[in-house]
């Protein structure tokens, strides 16, 4: 049998050299229902005081120096993680942040309001770096998260961190952002694993996520120390689909030799019917294929110090499944569902899956938790948050911290927050699923809601978090300009305690939380009819005017016939005259 | 102000005259309205669904596809609901769509109603799940039948759409076990909002724009038919129905037609049929297709029937349709708000809008309020001034004995002050204790009908609802004679038809706004009670009024209702308690608390020679 599924950390973790200043690799692995993810990983290493060349970007660096930020991520997300159908998301979802952008740093500040305003530093800079409108992180959308985030990176025990976070979940994240991400990579998209990145083919993902972790890491005495970023871009590709592109950009329906029918089914002949069985095969693909080109050699830059070759690329797949490489690469299998390859410079490197017919998945495996959110209810008035939190592990409990950011505009009413277990908890735990809330009431105009709780979920059982909120009514130049199509409330953040730390309860700086995060929501707030109040202006303005204008002039205008004036229609002085008489000033002269 | 002041002072209020032109120009109004300068031509409102402006490509081996499983489905009409759900389920999933499941349990008139939903989520690729739109189909239709092809078409759809990059939104394939209870359960269950016998759902998307649910039982038709009324008589907004229009007449060049008007000319007869059908519809305020239940929750949905057997249009057509309305709702960057939400349709292309029609249903409500002053007016004034002057006395005792805790002292006082001044209109006291008991008492009672036909068994619904009927006609001589030791005068009686009048006034008004058609249709049944002179009247006179209003009873209208059907009563019992369980519909409420009560007191006034009441 073939084995469990591998994650990207596993392997590119110690393949890396830690000591190289720039490295990159690339996993692929098949998903089931011919999806294919695909992580990249780019790490570039410079030193703390960027004084001289190194491989690490200058604009990003004078940024974090500006801000005094000491420890960046940076998160660019589109789509959804199906974890029903692909597994618990790679590098156990630190790499993936929520819907649209998220940002949490690490600020050095004497006290709150210096850290907001370098964070504020912080984000305008970034905003232009990364052409997002990251700016649009004011205070209403920054929190302060005490038990979800934990620093990655070593930090001087005596400084003065803050950590703030803020996310845009309408963010629609693009091209215009694969951009400024691929020239912060020192071999620019142009060789290496990131020449695959081709914009049109990572926004046609299923589900694509950029990141940016910006951390200092020093060995275990303090010295040697060095600002490592971390770039990665994860994405599932629908490879059915990318195939279909190729015939051109409209799916049209397949020809008849195309299709693949259920041969076994009387009516296949008798009415030319046909049941299709194509997606229970897996589809034959090339690198091509799906990413529009292959890989053009390795990046001059990533080598090992020795010089030696190091397999940047890692496939994993079952054991049954043929693979065909370009010619002058070999595979080197690092066990029986893991293959990996060395690119070579100036050699273009592309790989052809073979069709596997019937499909074979790799063995799957649950997630830590399945989490969805939705709102309930309905009306104008107010609403429901209704979290379905499933623990699968049928032997171990799963400690968690629930992260809500909510916006000022969606009050919460933490009186109704509710835990309920499906199944009564066994008797040795604690009678109540939340362990520990932390909660910073909302500010109208000011600040969001921040709701942290810390919670327990026992094997096999599912836990429903609900809570009830009001909707405010904005004022009208508070709406966004755009067509209003609802405000985005972003996604909870799920970060899964090491099952270690349920211990000791501290968590080790080596463990980190497993992370994971919900879909955003989209809440619909009572709004005005923007072109209505225009209408009623322009209306009620005419009305104004005309009755206003009639009734001024019959209060007073003296209506005089025209033979009664005198002066009318001589000449230009008379004329004069007569309009200096009708203002008082021309009587009085005649009079004298 | 000044002139009506002084109509008033002067006891001279024609409120006769202008309660009869109130209900005359109501009717004239509302028979205006199919005309050209009163309609007005549909036209889209919202820009962004640009219908019919995308080519669609379904067809040629999805063809091929829709046959498999259009045998499919037939293999599985006399399955389980379990084997059922689970090979629709494999489909879906087969499809690479998120399958999930609901099983729902109704109860009502002592019928259980059981189901199991099953539906799939094609997320959109770099869709956030926040907004969705609903394509649904029932396993059976409205009328029970076997909705094959309509099924067949749901899930080849859902395999072919899967193949476009281009949604924004999630697209929900549901097929429900009937027209009637699953949607309503998958609904409720969408909002968090289920009864307890109602699964909550495995799998949810985000905020629904739009349904389109399909009635689609033989795979050739030559129309659609546009079903478009939710419940309560809420509509859909108008946009949606006109990008279906569009679609099918500029696209598709299908014949759309609209609440069973299968010839329509054009005509002023058939635009009056078409609205009067519609106003049926909202009146009763029942489902009359899957999508009826969406509406309450503000997601605007339709219907769409395939009508006429062996036609000449099959499931490439309606495919196509499909698939370009979804591409449509896909364009919507906001909910539906452009267009309107009260119209009527008289047409595919002409309506009337809430600002044409609505004040011919006020109109009609308006007399009866208008009645209601004018019979108050007329109640604190004596008829006549010779009579008032021969005998002031017995009123008195009579009033004292009627009002036993008014006390004697008041009554005196008003005398004195009503007396002296010959000159002045006299004011007489009104003795209000006795008719605001009887009006509020009969308003209550309107609960017991309100209970027991939504909890009653369904064997006892027809025996039930006959007793009824005897019960409510003679329960007005039962109060008549009961009144009689209380020794009413006529002031009661006029006081009684005011207060009932007034109330049923009020109540119509307000629910002119928001269900137009049974306001106009109770109120047009109500007129009689307006106009029934009962304190002057002749023996003859009197039988005619009591014949006029016992056949315009709430009773008979539901005979009535049933025979438009062709249903037993008890049928149509069963549908509104069973409207009442599980849609949540309020018609019930309207006829026995508004309706049913004015009714009784239009009787009562009938019967008032049983008191002993003097007459005039």
């Amino acid at each position: 049998m073939s084995e469990a599924p591998v994650d990207p950390s596993t392997i590119i973790s110690h393949s890396h050299s830690s000591t190289s200043d720039y490295s990159e690799s690339l996993f692929l692995r098949t998903l089931p229902n011919n999806a294919l993810l695909a992580s990249f990983q780019f790490r570039t290493n410079g030193t703390i005081d960027s004084s001289h060349m190194s491989l690490f970007p200058q604009s990003l660096n004078q940024v974090l120096k500006a801000s005094h930020t000491k420890e960046l991520h940076l998160k660019f997300t589109l789509g959804r993680w199906k974890a029903r159908e692909y597994g618990p998301e790679p590098w156990e979802g630190r790499t993936a942040g929520g819907t649209g952008v998220e940002l949490w740093a690490w600020v050095d500040a004497e006290d709150d309001a210096q850290a907001e305003q370098r964070w504020k530093t912080l984000t305008n800079a970034l905003s232009g770096l990364f052409c997002a409108s990251l700016n649009f992180i004011d205070s209403t959308r920054t929190i302060r998260p005490i038990l979800t985030f934990h620093p990655t990176g070593t930090h001087d025990p005596t400084s003065n961190l803050h950590l703030l976070h803020g996310s845009l979940p309408r963010e629609p994240v693009c091209t215009e952002n694969l951009t400024p991400f691929l020239k912060l990579l020192p071999c620019k998209g142009k060789v290496g694993v990131s020449s695959l990145l081709d914009g049109h083919k990572l926004f046609d993902a299923a589900w694509q996520a950029m990141s940016i972790d910006v951390r200092p890491l020093c060995d275990s005495d303090g010295t040697n120390c060095k600002l490592q970023m971390e770039q990665t871009v994860d994405m599932v590709i629908d490879v059915e689909r990318s195939l279909l592109k190729q015939n051109g950009p409209i799916p049209k329906p397949k020809e008849r030799h195309q299709l693949v029918c259920d041969g076994s089914k009387e009516y296949l002949t008798t009415d030319d019917a046909c049941l299709p069985l194509d997606n229970v095969k897996d589809q034959q693909f090339t690198l091509t294929d799906v990413f529009g080109r292959g890989i053009r050699g390795s990046c001059p830059l990533d080598e090992m110090e020795n010089g030696e070759a190091r397999e940047q690329v890692c496939l994993n797949v079952p054991e049954q499944r043929g693979v065909y490489l370009s010619e002058g690469y070999q595979e080197q299998k690092l066990s029986k569902s893991l293959r990996c390859y060395a690119l070579k410079e100036n050699q273009d490197f592309d790989l052809i899956l073979t069709e596997q017919s019937p499909s074979i998945k790799l063995p799957s495996t649950e997630p830590l938790l399945y989490a969805e959110r939705s709102f309930t209810g309905h009306g104008q008035e107010r609403g429901g948050v209704q979290a379905v939190l499933r623990n699968p592990s049928l032997t171990s409990p799963v400690n968690f911290v629930y992260l809500e950011s909510l916006p000022w505009f969606m009050k919460p009413y933490l009186h109704t927050l509710r835990a309920n277990l499906d199944k009564p908890a066994p008797t040795n735990s604690s009678s109540s699923p939340i362990l520990e809330t932390h909660y910073r009431p909302f500010l109208d105009r000011k600040r969001g809601t921040q709701l942290e709780i810390a919670l327990q979920v026992p094997a096999n059982t599912t836990l429903t978090l609900t809570y009830e909120f009001d909707k405010a009514i904005l004022r009208y130049t508070e709406y966004p300009p755009d067509a209003n199509r609802g405000f985005d409330i972003a996604p909870a953040i799920i970060a899964i305690l090491p099952p270690s730390s349920l211990s000791d309860g501290a968590l080790g700086a080596t463990q980190q939380p497993t992370y994971l995060r919900t879909t955003s929501l989209l809440l619909p707030l009572p709004t005005p009819d923007f072109s209505m109040p225009y209408n009623v202006i322009i209306l009620t303005s005419t009305v104004m005017a005309l009755a206003f204008g009639s009734i001024l002039n019959l209060l007073i205008r003296r209506f005089v016939g025209a033979d009664e004036v005198p002066g009318v229609g001589s000449g230009l002085k008379e004329k004069v005259r007569g309009k200096l008489r009708r203002l008082g000033l021309g009587g009085k002269k005649k009079e004298e | 102000m000044g002139a009506l002041t002084q109509l008033l002072r002067r006891r001279k209020f024609p409120y006769r005259i202008v309660s009869v032109l109130s209900v005359f120009v109501g009717v004239y109004w509302f028979l205006q309205l199919p005309t050209n300068e009163h309609s007005r031509g549909t036209y889209m409102s919202e820009n962004a669904l640009m219908p019919g402006q995308v080519h669609t490509y379904f067809g040629g081996t999805e063809s091929m596809i829709f046959r498999a499983y259009h045998h499919e489905v037939e293999a599985l009409e006399n399955a389980t609901s379990t084997r059922r759900v689970e090979m629709l389920g494999k489909i879906m999933k087969d499809n690479g769509l998120e399958v999930g499941r609901q099983k729902y349990t109704y109860e009502a008139s002592g019928e259980v109603y059981k189901g199991e939903n099953v539906y799939s989520i094609l997320q959109a690729p770099r869709g956030d799940a926040t907004e969705a739109i609903v394509l649904c189909a029932g396993w059976r239709n409205a009328e029970g039948e076997l909705n094959k092809a309509g099924v067949a078409l749901t899930l080849s759809l859902g395999r072919y759409l899967k193949r476009w990059s281009l949604w924004s939104k999630d697209i929900i394939f549901l097929i429900t076990e009937d027209s009637r209870a699953g949607p309503q359960a998958w609904v409720d269950a969408y909002h968090d909002m289920q009864s307890t016998s109602v699964e909550p759902l495995p799998v949810k998307s985000g905020v629904i724009q739009g349904a389109v649910a399909i009635d689609y039982p033989h795979k050739n038709f030559r129309a659609y038919h546009l079903m478009y009324d939710g419940i309560n008589g809420q509509l859909p907004n108008l946009d949606l129905i006109n990008s279906l229009i569009k679609i099918a007449d500029n696209q598709m060049h299908v014949d759309v037609k609209l609440q069973e008007m299968w010839d329509h000319t054009d005509s002023y007869k058939d635009r009056l049929r078409t609205m009067a059908r519609g106003m049926v519809n909202q009146a009763l305020g029942h489902s009359s297709g899957a999508h009826s239940s969406f509406i309450p929750y503000h997601i605007d949905a339709i219907t769409i029937q395939m009508t006429g057997e062996n036609g000449w249009y099959n499931e490439v057509t309606i495919g196509r349709t499909l698939e370009s309305i979804c591409r449509s709702l896909n364009n919507l960057l906001e909910h539906f708000h452009q267009s309107f939400f009260f119209y009527l349709l008289m047409h595919p292309h002409r309506f009337v809008s809430i600002g044409t029609y609505l004040p011919s249903a006020m109109l009609i409500a308006i007399n009866f309020t208008i009645t209601a002053i004018g019979l108050w007016l007329e109640s604190g004034q004596p008829k006549d001034k010779k009579e008032k002057d021969k005998n002031p006395k017995p009123e008195i005792t009579e009033s004292e004995k009627a009002a036993l805790d008014t006390s004697v002292e008041s009554s005196n006082k008003t005398t004195e002050i009503a007396t002296p001044s010959n000159d002045e209109p006299l004011i007489v006291e009104r003795q209000l204790l006795l008719p605001v008991t009887i009006v509020v008492a009969i308003h209550a009672l309107g609960f017991l009908p309100l209970y027991l036909f939504n909890n009653l068994d369904k064997a006892a619904l027809t025996p039930v609802f006959y007793a009824f009927t005897v019960f409510s006609s003679l329960l007005p001589p039962v109060i008549s004679l009961a009144l009689r030791p209380l020794a009413p005068t006529a002031q009661t009686f006029t006081l009684i038809k005011s207060f009932s009048l007034l109330l049923l006034g009020l109540f119509l008004s307000t629910l002119a706004t928001i269900n137009f058609s049974l306001s106009f249709v109770i109120g047009l049944l109500s007129v009689p009670f307006t106009f029934t002179r009962f304190l002057k009247a002749g023996i003859f006179e009197r039988i005619l009024f009591w014949g006029v209003i016992q056949v315009l009873s709430p009773m008979m209208a539901l005979e009535l209702v049933a025979k438009y059907w062709g249903l037993p009563v008890g049928d149509i019992l069963m549908e509104a308690a069973f409207g009442w369980k599980v849609w949540g519909m309020w018609t019930q409420v309207v006829v026995f608390g508004v309706w049913w009560p004015a009714w009784i007191a239009a009787q009562v006034g009938v019967w008032s020679p049983l008191s002993g009441v003097q007459r005039d």
